[in-house]
């Protein structure tokens, strides 16, 4: 047999195969993600001079981004918010998983799911516009309750602040919760919930013992598909805060375009990222420590 | 076997010296072999052993890192797969889930641009063939494991390939029904005459099936002969091993001249064997003679031995129904010997303890060195 | 039933779930300016009025258009990434699918403004067309999901089988591979639709002065008298979603029965 050349050789490989195939959906994310991701890099260190961008080397951007009280508040309202969010939405959504995992005939289950599903595909605009129209001055909760005459005058409580931030967005991204732990509890062999009732121990100590630590991984992926997106949320504080009460898209979204500090904005950005993969680095790794889950 | 007359025994497949490399792991170390034209042929050995990789090589799935496969003479390095005269059963089967029965057998002849009437015809004489008449219309997922492997044997032959090649077709099925098809599949291939090349890791579907087995550990064919020859005189105790059980004893060789070979063997004594009763080559380890269970016969009262005779002590008994197996413990020896005795009515099952007299031959040794 | 305070909190769950929602056809019906109870009659009028509106037409062919365009192209681009990852190994496997599945673990606001400097810095004009760069790129990750689950219950010894019985590797896909996977690439095409028809934040800022549906009604929002006709375009979008997920679900299922694998409920 002839000695073959390396390119030959490589050119009929499974690594080269799979480079052709994946290269157009490679390229597409490499010229219209990795790229502007890396220019958002590449101007939180330049100068802005204001409507232009001074290619000249500067830490001032995360200085001031994280100096500053305003950005500061914005940002530790943004990771507050969230982080609620997140609290809610999972703590809420672990037994509905259960139940529709353990307790709903098999046969049954993908109709539940599809229950489940179907509100988180309704427009988001739409939904978070609802919980405004629910919970605000005049709303529907105040009118409700006015007109049975529980209360006299509207609740203000309830109407353009944080709580109702937290309602919107833990209602927004419920399904989101709910359809990773359940994912992680069906994996879980029954034999192995029998098999520690078996050993002695009660239902609710098997639950304690071998199912939740087997559907922590769910909850991990849960925490981190709710954490991530609630932290970059546009929509809500715009709707439901009148744009009063901006969190940190709406103060990117200021700086690029309103007041066209580009520099100072792609900082903020960078920084948001920054939050969002410690903290999840974090959360990953302190499930690892302590519970010995898997991602 | 071979009629007077008849020319000796084509070659259908020819390895020589076929490498091959996964990275740094050596699947294959040099496979040099010949597979005859109409012979069931197995490759066997424990998973990992390379059996599959060679037959996929054979099929054209795998490329080989050096070396020859000739199929019918021919050189096929740069013949890619479907353009081999070689068809496939599969482990899985891999029936099409989404075409019928008829549209599962009838795939591969789609580029023969028969006619509907022969297309038709052509299906259903391979339906009849693998006993599934009627059965064409039915949707693939709606078949049973043993229809599942029926079809994809109808599919393979009815290209009527030069060389069937069968990747562990039975091990999904259930005891009985694998003993069945392996009945049917015999049938077949003799109505068929076409060359199957079996892969299996069951030496007791080897042994029935095949015409010559190659058994194989880690990437090299130990042992190729015929079932008999394979499970009389293994050359290695790892190939007596592997196919069905061996007893080993501890011998040591006193002298070897014009086809004698003088062995003192631990329990037995001095006996003397024929050089074909060492077919292994010398690996320079300790000497051992090897004999299988149903070798050994225990005597009951009036019973003689046809050649020699030892005592032995009965130490476990394991009852199968038709046969006993005994665990006994010969004088002189320290380790326990397994026996095999056909149950036969009237003839009790003896128990542990029993002082007992053993028959055995000395051609039914086999010498390892 | 024995575990009936589950059961009862897991339909107390969803009565939260849908409670918003139901709200929409019950004011779109009502015949008052304001949302608020008690009801006052009912009307089809807020329908007709929102149909009177021609900006509507317009961000509904734009919408139409844009998420047409993204799902096609991203199930393209899915079934590519999805083929390779399930089938082949390569270097930095995972370091590119990471890239292609980011989008999902971003921000959207900081996909928008990155994917908006750029285009601002090579002097694109903001239209439709890149709204559906942008769309593309945050429902492939989708398209990729679906798809890899679907390649991945793709027996290997099929194609194999297929090879081995004389067809090409192209016709091997075409007979074999594409009518196993299309199951996959409808509901992959559906979600990617759905997807893209509800977004609003890379529609918003990479439009320029194209409006899309979403755009449109958020826009629409800041006038409290359009409000009524809000909620009657909202129940039809949910009539709309419900139609196409029950679609999608349907091909799912008979993907599901095609293949013979069991039902583990539930896209994504």
């Amino acid at each position: 047999m002839a000695q073959e050349t390396r390119w030959g050789r490589f050119r009929r490989s499974e690594a080269a195969s799979g480079y052709l195939l994946v290269s157009p959906t490679a390229a597409y994310a490499i010229l219209l993600l990795a790229a502007p991701l890396a220019m958002i890099i590449l101007y939180s260190v330049f100068r802005d001079g204001y409507l232009t961008v001074i290619p000249a080397f500067t830490f001032d951007n995360y200085v001031e981004t994280w100096s500053s009280p305003i950005y500061r508040s914005v940002m530790i309202r943004s990771l507050s918010v969230s982080m609620a969010v997140t609290l809610v939405t999972v703590l809420l959504a672990y037994p509905v998983a259960y139940f529709v995992s353990f307790h709903v005939d098999p046969s049954r289950k993908s109709l539940w799911l599809f229950l489940i599903t179907i509100p988180f595909w309704t427009s988001y605009l739409i939904r978070v516009f609802l919980w405004k129209v629910i919970l605000g001055y005049n709303g529907v909760v105040n009118s409700a309750l006015m007109s049975i005459g529980v209360i006299d005058e509207p609740l203000t409580w309830i109407n353009y602040n944080i709580q109702a931030f937290v309602v919107t967005l833990a209602h927004a991204y419920a399904p989101f919760a709910i359809l990773p732990i359940f994912v992680a509890m069906e994996k879980i062999d029954r034999s192995l919930l029998e098999a520690g009732q078996d050993l002695g121990e009660s239902r609710l100590m098997t639950f304690w013992r071998v199912t939740l630590p087997l559907s922590m991984a769910g909850v991990v992926a849960a925490v981190l598909i709710v954490f991530i997106p609630v932290i970059g949320d546009y929509v809500t504080p715009n709707l439901i805060g009148g744009g009063k009460i901006p969190m940190i898209a709406n103060m990117i979204e200021n700086l690029m375009l309103v007041r066209d500090n580009k520099p100072l904005g792609s900082a903020i950005a960078v920084s948001a990222m920054l939050i969002v993969t410690v903290v999840s680095l974090i959360f990953v790794f302190l499930n690892r420590r302590f519970l010995g889950g898997t991602k | 076997m071979a009629a007077p007359g008849a020319r000796p025994a084509q070659t259908m497949i020819e390895f020589r010296d076929v490498h091959k490399y996964y990275g740094d792991y050596h699947a294959l170390r040099g496979i040099t072999a010949t597979i005859r034209a109409g012979e069931f042929f197995s490759l066997l050995g424990p998973s990992g052993c390379g059996k599959t990789t060679l037959l996929r090589t054979i099929a054209g799935f795998e490329g080989i890192s050096s070396g020859v496969v000739l199929i019918d003479g021919k050189d096929v390095a740069a013949v890619p797969a479907n353009k081999r005269p070689t068809n496939m059963v599969f482990q899985s089967y891999a029936i099409f889930p989404h075409l019928t029965v008829e549209q599962n057998v009838g795939f591969g002849l789609r580029r023969e641009g028969l006619s509907k009437e022969a297309l038709a015809a052509r299906v259903a004489e391979a339906l009849e063939m693998v006993g599934l008449k009627g059965y064409g219309a039915r949707a693939a997922h709606a078949l049973s494991g043993g229809q599942r492997q029926r079809v994809a044997l109808a599919r393979a032959l009815i290209l009527k390939p030069k060389v069937l090649l069968l990747d562990e077709p039975l091990s999904a099925l259930d005891k009985k029904m694998r003993e069945q098809m392996q009945v049917e599949l015999i049938r077949l291939q003799r109505q068929v005459g076409i060359t199957f090349i079996l892969v299996t890791h069951d030496q007791e579907e080897a042994l029935v099936m095949s015409d010559r087995i190659a058994v194989m550990f880690e990437g090299e064919i130990a042992q190729l002969a015929d079932p008999e020859t394979l499970y009389r005189r293994p050359n290695s105790k790892k190939v007596a091993d592997f196919i069905g059980t061996m007893n080993f004893l501890p011998a040591s060789i006193l002298s070897e001249s014009d086809g004698q070979i003088e062995v003192e063997a631990k329990g037995f004594g001095r006996v003397t064997l024929a050089a074909d009763q060492a077919p292994g080559a010398a690996t320079g380890g300790e000497a051992m003679v090897g004999f299988r269970p149903e070798t050994l016969t225990i005597l009951f009262d009036g019973q003689q031995a046809t050649d020699r005779e030892t005592m032995a002590t009965i130490e476990e008994v394991v009852y199968y129904g038709d046969m006993t197996y005994y665990d006994v413990k010969l004088d002189g020896m320290d380790s326990a010997t397994r026996i095999s005795m056909r149950n036969v009515f009237g003839r009790p099952v003896l128990d542990i303890g029993t002082r007992t007299r053993i028959a055995w031959s000395p051609g039914a040794l086999v010498l390892f060195r | 039933m024995k575990f009936s305070g589950l059961r009862l909190y897991t339909i107390l769950y969803l009565v939260f779930l849908y409670a918003p929602i139901l709200l929409l056809p019950l004011f779109a019906f009502n015949d008052s300016k304001v949302i608020a109870f008690p009801l006052s009659g009912f009307t089809t009028a807020w329908f007709a009025e929102m149909w009177a509106d021609t900006q509507l037409h317009n961000a509904l062919k734009n919408s139409l258009i844009v998420a047409s365009s993204a799902a096609i192209l991203a199930t393209t681009f899915g079934v590519f990434a999805a083929r390779a990852s399930t089938r082949f190994n390569f270097p930095y496997k995972a370091g590119i699918m990471g890239l292609v599945m980011l989008p999902l673990v971003l921000p959207e606001m900081i996909v928008a403004m990155a994917l908006l400097i750029v285009l601002l810095a090579m002097g694109v004009n903001l239209s439709i067309f890149t709204i559906i760069l942008g769309h593309v790129l945050i429902c492939t990750p989708f398209a990729v999901a679906i798809l890899s689950s679907a390649f991945q219950s793709l027996d290997k010894s099929l194609e194999e089988a297929a090879y081995d019985l004389g067809e090409t590797p192209l016709s091997t896909f075409r007979l074999i591979i594409l009518p196993l996977v299309m199951p996959g690439i409808v509901s992959s095409l559906l979600i990617s639709f759905t997807i893209s028809l509800d977004e609003f934040i890379i529609a918003f800022f990479l439009g320029g002065n194209q409006t899309t549906l979403s755009v449109y009604i958020f826009g629409q929002f800041r006038f409290p008298a359009k409000v009524p006709s809000i909620m009657a375009l909202g129940t039809i979008l949910v009539l709309l979603s419900i139609v196409l997920l029950s679609i999608a679900e349907f091909f799912r299922r008979r993907g599901l029965a095609r293949s013979g694998t069991k039902d583990t409920g539930g896209f994504l």
